[in-house]
């Protein structure tokens, strides 16, 4: 069993991804736990498409796709945040359709190159295998400032995320508390996408956080879950691809396979407590017997 | 801290929401330690009245002091008591953390909540007798063990007015008679209560004045000039019902 993890270990690039996808892990869970409970998943997906036209010009120019993707994110964040500013504005009308606008963008850049297919497929599913030591260095140095900032205004935000209105009334500056939540949420799409590309990067951050939430009931156990369930994940689907590809021939794309085993363990820990919960209730009835004595709780 | 002057001052006081005038010419006084019932159908501007108090809504004419300074500076001073229905059952917080929310703006920002304030708000769940669940998820409490900890939360903030919105809407005979004492308590130590209620039987109870709104003021005063018959069938239209005895029944 043993050389199934070994073995890609001893590979250059392998271990260069196994690194991008720790630091993704950690800094996707992290983040992902506040995406959760500020319901933020849409804009996660709609950033993620924002930032392709961004990279598509970088990549056309021969510039440099993190700077691409963080022009073009930012912009993406301004508008969302003025608009979603205005009453008349639907804010999910207006992601949706920024959503779209910025994709085509994206496409038509790409499109003019001859033999797009193949560049159009690493933008938007990334490439994990030829992550570069730089490409580590950046992933880290945003992690660690941008989870910094998250740790700073941690009571804050969960404040804002439970009860905004509460948290408004105590004289919180809403508005740029969400624009720095914004941000991060952009720059872990801008370092995640030469990885995964623009389609993959949302699954990192949500599914982690919605795994956790599932078995945790504080804040803060849930963003160490979701952080490690990330990692795991994400190396089993490093893991399954790289044997798969090497040894059974069956061509899997490393960064959708890695996508792949974040949902099935999403769906293993949703069976698992589903599993839990009836255990539990069984126990239960069975220990109080026919008619419950518990007490019995009013509600409104 | 500014203790001078009542705790609230509306002086035809008007507000609007996106710029479409949904409350006029309210004035009145609520002194320290005093009680004010804000009584109306829905859509009176009740919500609107308790947002221009904590600054959040625009006063197109009209002025309202608060604590003696204008309502942004206040803010910290004041407590905000939302009804517990408006808060996610499913957030991941304990008890305790959401008492301890009212600590925040003491706390400051960039720091955690120390000893003290942990001891405060320990205090502050004792006082609406849930001490015992601090370590329990918010959302496992009943709407009424809910809406105790809200309160608690403004308790342990220590603050000098405190508005609530809908307390009793729902909840169980405990949680009103908790709810009460907690006022009747705070009140004695100078903080002024403002409380939006659907409820004439737990206003009188809660209060000693009473302000019936229909997108105006109908009537401001003591609870018992302010709730009659002939008041609140101006107040609520045709909704309201005169029963023998005298006794008036409302529909929401």
């Amino acid at each position: 069993m043993w050389h199934l993890v070994s073995e890609p270990l001893q590979v250059g690039y392998m271990r260069r991804a196994f690194a991008e996808v720790v630091l993704l892990g950690v800094f996707g869970g992290i983040v992902g736990v506040h995406v959760l409970l500020r319901r933020l998943a849409f804009l996660t997906e709609v950033v993620q498409h924002t930032v392709f036209p961004g990279i598509a010009i970088a990549f056309v120019a021969g510039g440099s796709l993190a700077t691409g993707a963080l022009l073009s994110g930012t912009l993406a964040v301004v508008l969302v945040s003025i608009g979603g500013g205005r009453r008349r504005i639907d804010p999910d009308a207006l992601m949706a359709l920024l959503l779209a606008t910025f994709f085509a963008v994206g496409v038509i850049v790409v499109s003019r190159r001859p033999g797009f297919q193949s560049d159009l497929t690493a933008l938007l599913f990334g490439r994990i295998l030829s992550v570069d030591q730089r490409e580590l260095i950046d992933t880290l140095v945003v992690a660690v400032i941008c989870i910094g900032a998250l740790i700073l205004c941690h009571k804050e935000l969960v404040l804002r995320a439970f009860d905004p209105l509460g948290a408004e009334a105590l004289g919180y500056p809403l508005g740029r508390m969400d624009l720095l939540l914004n941000i991060v949420v952009m720059l872990v799409v801008v370092v995640a996408v030469r990885a995964l590309g623009t389609v993959l990067v949302v699954s990192f951050v949500v599914t982690s956080a919605a795994a956790a939430r599932l078995v945790c009931r504080r804040v803060g156990s849930m963003m160490a879950v979701a952080a490690l369930f990330a990692v795991v994940s994400g190396c089993v689907g490093l893991i399954v691809s790289y044997n798969g590809s090497i040894h059974h021939g069956w061509r899997l794309a490393s960064g959708a396979t890695v996508v792949v085993a974040l949902t099935v363990g999403f769906v293993l820990v949703a069976c698992g407590r589903w599993l839990a919960d009836r255990i539990v209730r069984s126990s239960a009835r069975e220990r109080r017997g026919p008619h419950p004595a518990g007490e019995v709780a009013v509600t409104s | 801290m500014g203790d001078v002057g009542p705790a609230l001052v509306l002086d035809h006081l008007s507000a609007a929401y996106d710029r479409e005038p949904v409350l006029h010419g309210v004035s009145g006084v609520v002194e320290r330690g005093g009680s004010l019932a804000l009584i109306g159908p829905n859509g009176a501007g009740k919500t609107t009245l308790i947002k221009a108090i904590l600054g959040l809504m625009p006063v197109v004419s009209g002025r309202v002091e608060v604590l003696g300074t204008s309502a942004s500076r206040a803010r910290t001073r004041v407590a905000y008591v939302p009804q517990a229905d408006a808060l996610d059952p499913e957030f991941p917080v304990s008890v305790l953390e959401v008492v301890l929310m009212g600590r925040y703006r003491a706390v400051g920002w960039l720091r955690r909540p120390g000893r003290n304030d942990r001891t405060v708000a320990l205090d502050a769940l004792t006082e609406v007798g849930l001490a015992d669940r601090a370590d329990d998820r918010f959302g496992t409490l009943s709407g009424g063990q809910r809406q105790r900890v809200l309160l608690a939360r403004a308790v342990a903030q220590r603050a000098e007015l405190l508005l609530l919105d809908e307390p009793f809407n729902g909840v169980d005979a405990t949680t009103t008679d908790s709810l009460l004492a907690v006022l009747r308590r705070l009140r004695a130590n100078g903080v002024a209560v403002v409380m939006s209620t659907h409820d004439l039987s737990v206003a009188h109870l809660a209060c000693d004045e009473a302000c019936l709104l229909n997108r105006h003021q109908v009537a401001f005063g003591p609870i018992e000039v302010a709730l009659t018959a002939e008041l609140l069938r101006a107040t609520y239209g045709g909704s309201a019902l005169l029963l023998e005895g005298g006794a008036t029944v409302v529909a929401r």
